[in-house]
């Protein structure tokens, strides 16, 4: 649906994308993941048409971006970053001056716009001026202006900027809904955001891909970790018990610092905090501690971008040796 | 066409919904009403507006910029042109459909004026020369139409609105003075040329009931340049 090749871009002498190249395809939601000045968003605006590729060329649903580039806007439902919109106009006129611009006719017009606010919960606010909407409602009318035409192509940069916790929940259940016949291109540096919601992902830094997969691959495994500190020793008592509580789910037991005390480790889709509790009280012990770990597709993403970018800058050093030396 | 139907429509319709549009209208109102009680009627002449069409020419080299600095530079300033430009409008349409909803403004800020008229020929004993009213807004709305061509193309080269109003204030102004007083002082195979980019000279033409053909034809032109040059400069200004 989606298909990016080699493409670069440059401001100036900033290269800003190098060599860019994926492809995605209908019905999943891709995650497009890396540090601020990465090179997401120029990434998307091309997709979007907004900017030109120096070099390369992409295409979505078979058009060409720059050759064809109309068709390739009908085909999409761009949303980009912090959602800019006309203040001075009200969400339901805001809505209705893109379903226009989409060439929609009257009654396409006002349907599209009736199932956007409704889809977007906007029918509260459908006749205040955005001017004076929250953050988090400005957000959802960019969100509706994207879905308006009932695009093929939902391309979104940082949808649940500014919204609260309930709603960033009710976001991102509408963009799983969306996505089962959809391509989703979801834009973010916010990674328990990429765990949740999306099926691949692609980490850029520095300008470059580099890495393509799914959280869990990425992630060297499951993205669900628990660790606990319990009482006693690691024995079979406390292994039959976690094996009860935690079915199938792969835990690893090892001595903590503070003598007579245990550290487990479990990992797996279906962890539980409250199971792992149990499991230690069945078993009769006291529990010291029972956290999260930090997430693993956290930290592979932040070694894979200090290294990208590590490469860079040995790149430019070496650039600026070499040009020195000429 | 719809499409650009619906950014006019926007446009026209953001000048009404913030104070500036009201501002704007109200000002140039107040002004051309003081042009027109100054208004000479002489007894047994046909009753004309010349003298208030002229002057009110003149208003428009401040209010056109007033009216095109916001269309590109406020988009280009608030981000809303990534939406706008992402839109199945070609970059043509954008400006036209903007371009349009300029020109529109400018053509309900003309409406009060009509009073003046109305009231002239209530006052005035002779029969009045309604030709050379409709001649002298006709003459009008083509001069905007430049005006407003001129700081479309200034529009689209900043983000900064009161950079756009006083660049494209200055580009009229320099070449109002180069044709007008700069003609008359310039060499003599000069002096008609520059002559020949006087607008004012132009709109008296009309003002005085003249429709010439030439005049019409260099009125749209200039504008068609200085819209064809805004849209060069829409097509390089890339996502900034």
């Amino acid at each position: 649906m989606i298909h990016v090749h080699e493409a670069s871009k440059s401001f100036g002498r900033t290269r800003a994308v190098r060599n860019m190249s994926f492809e995605l395809q209908p019905g999943l939601i891709t995650g497009l993941l890396g540090p601020n000045g990465a090179g997401k968003t120029t990434t998307i605006r091309m997709i979007a048409g907004f900017l030109t590729p120096d070099e390369g060329r992409i295409t979505v649903a078979g058009h060409d971006v720059q050759a064809d580039s109309l068709s390739v806007r009908r085909q999409l439902g761009y949303l980009p970053e912090s959602a800019p919109l006309y203040p001075e106009m009200t969400p339901r006129d805001y809505l209705d001056y893109r379903a226009r611009l989409f060439n929609l006719g009257r009654t396409d017009r006002r349907q599209a716009v009736d199932r956007a606010i409704d889809r977007c919960r906007l029918a509260d606010m459908a006749h205040k001026r955005i001017g004076v909407l929250s953050k988090g409602y400005r957000q959802r009318v960019g969100l509706a202006s994207a879905l308006l035409h009932d695009p093929p192509v939902l391309i979104l940069d940082e949808p649940t900027n500014g919204l609260d916790p309930s709603q960033i929940r009710s976001t991102r259940d509408l963009i799983r809904e969306l996505a089962q016949d959809r391509t989703v291109l979801l834009c973010t540096h916010i990674i328990p955001e990429v765990e949740r919601t999306c099926a691949r992902v692609l980490v850029i830094a520095a300008g470059r891909l580099v890495a393509d997969d799914t959280p869990e691959r990425l992630a060297g495994g499951n993205a669900n970790r628990f660790e606990m500190v319990c009482q006693g020793p690691a024995d079979p008592a406390l292994r039959e018990s976690i094996a009860r509580y935690l079915p199938g789910i792969e835990t690893r037991l090892a001595d903590d610092e503070r003598p007579g005390w245990v550290r487990v480790e479990a990992s797996g889709d279906g962890v539980e905090g409250e199971a792992m509790h149990r499991a230690a009280a069945d078993a009769g012990r006291g529990v010291r501690l029972l956290a999260p770990v930090r997430s693993s597709l956290e930290e592979r993403v932040v070694r894979l971008i200090d290294s990208a970018e590590t490469c860079v800058d040995a790149g430019s050093e070496a650039e600026k040796a070499a040009g020195g030396s000429a | 066409m719809r499409s650009i139907a619906a950014i006019a429509g926007r446009e026209l319709g953001a000048m009404f919904r913030t104070p500036v549009g009201w501002i704007v209208t109200a000002l140039y109102t107040l002004l051309t009403a003081v042009v027109f009680t100054m208004q000479e009627v002489r007894p047994g002449e046909p009753a004309t507006l010349r003298s208030f069409f002229a002057p009110s020419a003149w208003l428009l080299i401040v209010v056109a910029p007033a009216v095109s600095m916001r269309l590109f530079s406020e988009e280009f300033r608030s981000g809303t042109v990534e939406p706008l430009l992402t839109a199945p409008v070609s970059r043509l349409g954008v400006m036209l459909g903007k371009y349009a909803g300029a020109a529109a403004f400018i053509v309900c800020m003309l409406i009060p004026t009509l009073a003046y008229p109305a009231l002239l020929a209530w006052a005035a004993d002779g029969p009045i020369d309604w030709g050379a009213v409709a001649s002298g807004y006709v003459g009008l709305v083509l001069v905007a139409l430049v005006y407003l061509a001129v700081g479309t193309l200034v529009s689209t080269t900043t983000d900064s609105q009161v950079l756009a109003f006083l660049v494209t204030l200055i580009v009229l102004l320099l070449v109002m003075i180069a044709s007008g007083p700069g003609a008359l002082r310039a060499p003599v195979r000069l002096a008609p040329i520059l002559a020949e980019f006087s607008v004012p000279r132009r709109a008296a033409n009309f003002a005085r009931g003249v429709v010439e053909t030439k005049d019409a034809v260099a009125l749209l032109a200039a504008s068609g340049w200085m819209l064809a040059l805004a849209w060069v400069s829409l097509m390089l200004r890339e996502g900034r």
